[in-house]
């Protein structure tokens, strides 16, 4: 029971606290809170990079056509904060990603969309960024 | 029941993450702050060495104003600042954020006998000369992001008084400007052992009509340590950004 009740303690004191996660740039000026995606695929590479941790995805469709993405994270320094080691998503992971399209990006290569929820073929829900953060 | 399963998976992700910060970099963003007394130097000085976070609001400053009172900006700046697009923001660009702008990420001072060092895990550091010295004055004084720094102790107060800044720092995401003649006050007070005080005073003439005053706090993060932040490796949102600042 005395473990029990330090879990919820912890718990509880989670959400004492509502930390600012994300920074760097203004998420309106970049991303469209209207043009929501949603998609599944394999994870190519992943950026472990600042200011923003990425990782790429190839979409295929039923008709067999592959459409690259490039999902924009939080920094490394949020996402160890958050339980994530730089090996927590790895090339070759199947995923489940939701998030939001940047309004522009480079003419050519992986369209630019920042993660708002991400979930591992295994079912593990990874801790994104994210998106609700940047709109505060 | 709901409820306590949820609180109860978030306590055992904090559980593990914790555990986990024992070797790795990184704490617990969302702890409180531990309570206690006040730790002393030597000298009998409250001691302010460690990690904290916060300080100032990172989105609005002017919400940090005493209640009631509005940023006394001058007109002709207000348009300036009304015209900055998200673009201008040096933060988009990985340039200095020196106070009065916080950032998301946790800091560490570091207190000596001569300096104080503030070393900031988005981007940067401060050097503070605590050894009696006074500003540099003409040309000795160039415009710099962070400008100079001299720090005394008022009882259990550090104040830390600055001048010589360049025109380009902004106050907070929301752009409030400043010109290179601001003199900033800065007071820290160490309030409990997870507490710190932080209380600024902005004296522009150039771009305010009066000096104004605003509060926060910072937290202690007792188990964390600083990471590496080097902003510049991988950028590639700047070319992207459109439009107003939020």
């Amino acid at each position: 029971m005395k473990i029990i009740a330090a879990i919820v303690l912890a718990g509880a004191a989670a959400i004492t606290w509502v930390a600012p996660l994300h920074a760097h740039h203004s998420f309106a000026a970049q991303y469209d809170a209207t043009r929501h995606v949603e998609l599944k695929g394999v994870v190519t590479r992943v950026e472990w990079t600042n200011p923003h941790a990425r990782f790429y995805v190839d979409e295929k469709s039923e008709r067999g056509e592959v459409t690259s993405w490039n999902f924009e994270m939080a920094s490394p320094n949020v996402l160890v904060r958050n339980g994530w080691k730089r090996t927590t998503l790895t090339i070759g992971d199947q995923v489940t990603v939701t998030g939001y399209l940047a309004r522009t990006g480079p003419p050519s290569g992986p369209k630019m969309a920042i993660a708002e929820s991400l979930t591992a073929a295994d079912g593990r829900k990874l801790f994104a960024s994210t998106a609700q953060d940047l709109t505060r | 029941m709901r409820t306590l399963a949820a609180l109860s998976i978030a306590g055992a992700v904090l559980m593990t993450v914790s555990l986990g910060a024992q070797t790795r970099l990184g704490g617990n963003i969302r702890a409180n702050p531990p309570t206690g007394p006040v730790p002393r130097l030597a000298d009998g000085k409250p001691d302010m060495t460690g990690v904290w976070l916060g300080g100032l609001p990172v989105g609005d400053i002017s919400t940090a104003l005493p209640k009631g009172e509005t940023m006394p900006i001058r007109s002709e700046w207000k348009k300036k600042m009304d015209a900055f697009q998200a673009n201008d923001d040096p933060q988009a660009h990985c340039l200095p954020l020196p106070p009065p702008r916080f950032t998301p990420y946790p800091w560490r001072m570091v207190v000596t006998p001569t300096h104080v060092f503030f070393l900031y895990e988005m981007y940067d550091y401060r050097q503070v000369f605590t050894d009696g010295r006074k500003h540099p004055s003409g040309d000795d004084l160039d415009p710099t992001w962070k400008g100079h720094s001299i720090g005394s102790w008022e009882g259990d107060t550090l104040v830390i008084d600055t001048v010589g800044y360049n025109d380009k720092t902004w106050f907070d995401n929301k752009g409030w400007p400043h010109s290179d003649k601001m003199h900033l006050i800065e007071r820290y007070t160490r309030t409990d052992l997870g507490t710190l005080r932080v209380e600024m005073t902005i004296d522009d003439p150039v771009a305010y009509t009066k000096p104004f005053t605003v509060t926060g706090a910072a937290r202690l993060m007792p188990k964390d340590e600083l990471i590496e932040y080097v902003c510049d490796e991988n950028n590639q949102d700047a070319p992207y950004l459109q439009g107003a600042k939020p």
